[in-house]
């Protein structure tokens, strides 16, 4: 029933990286998240796009958890960005504005696209 | 031998004075008075059962100095001698003698002839017991066979009596259980649209036990399905009446799948039964959902899966009994063998017995069946013939009427909220647009975990109860923890600039969301709950 998350952290160009999150995003995935972003920090990215097209279930805590991210991403003065999501969930990222600080787009090349772009 | 017989159960002075009188004395023709009857019930700590193993032979009362009950019953009856009966080692009677007839003492000859009676008259008896118990034996085995024997109708009465006539579609079943009463069996529901349930289920162990389990579950399964209609909420309902009536470690494996003859769609949830295989022109391929037994645990949630069926197409189910049939070199029958059987073999109709001389070729001939073999197929003829059916398509809106209150509990636990979410779904998709359907998903989950959470504290000993009540207008779900005493704070309205900023905590989304999700929102509170109720109305607008 609960699907723990795993996030496999990808790079593409010009210190973008990719986190391909799967399964639930819960207070449970605190650390699988958290150390996905560190690794990526650590190689220098200057934006993170999280893939969320493998998100099976996201509850509060999991909103919790990326507003906790999008603190240190902005602390890093990194960007964050999103796709994948689904109209629920996008919904949920209207309702918090949430995608007022985290840019959502509709596919991976999208959100590569508007980094390389002027912010 | 009809003398000696009565000596064994209870022993009567009277005839055994008889017996032994007629042996000592030519002149036994008065009846002999002088001795009363006795029924001697030794004590297996009695000091006389010792006394008579370690001191075979003829024995004067008068002259046992015991501190024996069973002793002084005999002195008390009138009895002068005993004799006891021994075979291998075990004290099996005794012989009884009053004073003599004539009043003279017994003489030397006879107590031989006594101790020459007991050396015969032991083993005779002890035979003439093991025969009766033999035949008390024999009258107890056949009571039980009968017994079973109407206990084997009664199951059959319980097994669907025809197989559904369906145009366009061939059903077949086969059940054989090991012992004369099963725990596996088969069922047939029809539901007034013309779609038609079909169930296979096998309950641990076998026996009576298992028939007894079998029928609830037969019973609990039809209440649900005709009250609910999505075969997961069907599972879930008999599982949560079942875990309450069912003996401790016994459980229950259940397929359950709804067919819409007239399309072909095929809706299904599974209970950790055997996953049913597919025939397609690709290739067999499993029916796979998941799901834990029924009768384990309340509150489970079961995966529910669609298929439609092709022309040509057939789907079987069974039970472990074939694919864990072994044969004389102990291999077993097997999942792969069944599926590359199925592969050669093209017709449904014909399945059953093709499989059932495969099982015979492979276990060889006297095999003992090890467990219940339950086959049921479900062939599609090469084409649907739509035109009988009263409904061509079966309506995707129900009313909602013809759903009554669902109530259940789940145990607090991290994570448990999916399957209180999963549960609330599956009694209300049908109803709700699926983007409604999210949203109150959502607002179930999130009101759970706050009940599970900050109501009961993760404590598995407080349950949170659910209840999904659909009414004509909405949907109402209540979640009730056990927390009580303060009210449950209102939603600080969360404001993610105050949030990055430091000023607010990152979480505190919880009631926010569900506020935003659902039409309407209720809290109540006693002193011991929190209920909190979500609303969906049914016409949005």
């Amino acid at each position: 029933m609960n699907n723990p998350l795993t996030a496999n952290v990808r790079s593409r160009k010009d210190q973008i990286y990719v986190i391909d999150v799967q399964g639930d995003l819960t207070a449970q995935s605190e650390d699988t998240l958290m150390a996905a972003y560190n690794t990526a920090s650590q190689s220098g990215a200057k934006a993170i796009i999280v893939n969320f097209e493998g998100l099976d279930y996201m509850n509060s805590s999991g909103i919790g958890l990326l507003v906790t991210l999008l603190i240190r991403v902005q602390r890093q003065k990194q960007r964050l960005l999103a796709f994948g999501l689904t109209d629920h969930y996008q919904q949920i990222f209207a309702l918090t504005r949430l995608n007022e600080a985290i840019g959502i787009f509709e596919s991976e090349d999208a959100a590569v696209t508007a980094v390389a772009a002027p912010a | 031998m009809t003398t000696l017989r009565g000596y064994w159960r209870n022993f009567r002075g009277e005839k055994e004075v008889e017996v032994v009188e007629t042996a000592v004395s030519p002149l036994p023709s008065t009846p002999i008075t002088q001795i009363s009857n006795l029924d001697l019930d030794i004590a297996p700590n009695d000091l006389l059962l010792a006394y008579v193993q370690q001191n075979p032979g003829v024995l004067d009362v008068d002259q046992l100095k015991l501190d024996s009950p069973a002793l002084a019953a005999i002195r008390d009856a009138g009895i002068r001698l005993i004799v006891p009966l021994v075979s291998q080692g075990e004290l099996i009677g005794l012989i009884n003698l009053g004073s003599r007839l004539s009043e003279q003492e017994y003489s030397s000859d006879d107590y031989k002839l006594l101790a020459d009676l007991a050396t015969q008259a032991a083993p005779a008896l002890r035979v003439a017991q093991l025969v009766k118990q033999q035949q008390q034996e024999a009258a107890e085995r056949e009571r039980i066979e009968q017994e079973l024997k109407v206990a084997r109708l009664i199951q059959q009465t319980l097994l669907p009596q025809d197989l559904p006539a369906l145009n366009g579609w061939g059903v077949s079943a086969y059940y054989q259980p090991a012992r004369a009463v099963g725990g596996d069996f088969y069922d047939f529901i029809y539901f007034p649209d013309g779609r038609i349930g079909f169930v296979v289920a096998d309950v641990t162990d076998k026996g009576v036990p298992a028939a007894l389990v079998m029928a609830t579950t037969r019973t609990l399964l039809r209440a649900a399905a005709e009250r609910l209609e999505a075969p997961g909420a069907v599972l879930a309902r008999t599982n949560d009446v079942l875990v309450q009536e069912i003996p401790p470690k016994m459980f229950v494996t259940c397929f359950y799948a709804v067919l819409n003859p007239a399309t072909g769609h095929l809706r299904y949830a599974n209970a950790g039964h055997d996953v049913p295989y597919r025939y397609t022109a690709d290739g067999v391929v499993e029916l796979r959902a998941t799901g834990m037994p029924l009768g384990l645990m309340p509150g489970m949630g079961y995966d529910e899966k669609e298929v439609t069926l092709a022309p040509g197409e057939y789907v079987l189910l069974y039970s472990d009994g074939l694919v864990e049939a072994h044969n004389p070199q102990r291999e077993m029958f097997g999942f792969p063998r069944l599926q590359e059987l199925m592969a050669t073999h093209a017709n449904g109709d014909t399945l059953k017995d093709f499989l059932l001389d495969q099982l015979a070729a492979f276990t060889g001939p006297g095999w003992e069946q090890e467990d219940d073999v339950t086959l049921v197929t479900l062939q599609l003829g090469e084409r649907l013939e739509t035109g009988d059916w009263r409904l061509a398509e079966i309506s995707s809106l129900q009313s909602p009427i013809s759903i009554s209150p669902i109530e259940f509990e789940i145990p607090s636990a991290p994570g448990n909220e999916r399957l209180a979410m999963q549960r609330v779904a599956e009694v209300v998709a049908r109803l709700l647009p699926a983007a409604r359907l999210e949203k109150l998903k959502t607002a179930v989950a999130e009101a759970t975990m706050n009940a599970m959470e900050h109501g009961n504290k993760y404590d598995p000993d407080k349950p949170t109860r659910l209840k999904v009540l659909v009414e004509e207008t909405s949907i109402r779900v209540t979640i009730t923890d056990e927390g009580g005493g303060p009210p449950l704070k209102t939603a600080t309205h969360p404001d993610l600039e105050a949030k990055l900023a430091g000023d607010q905590s990152p979480r505190g989304w919880g009631l926010f969301l569900i506020q935003n999700m659902v039409d309407e929102l209720n809290v109540r509170q006693d002193a011991q709950h929190h209920t909190i109720e979500l609303v969906m109305f049914l016409n949005e607008s």
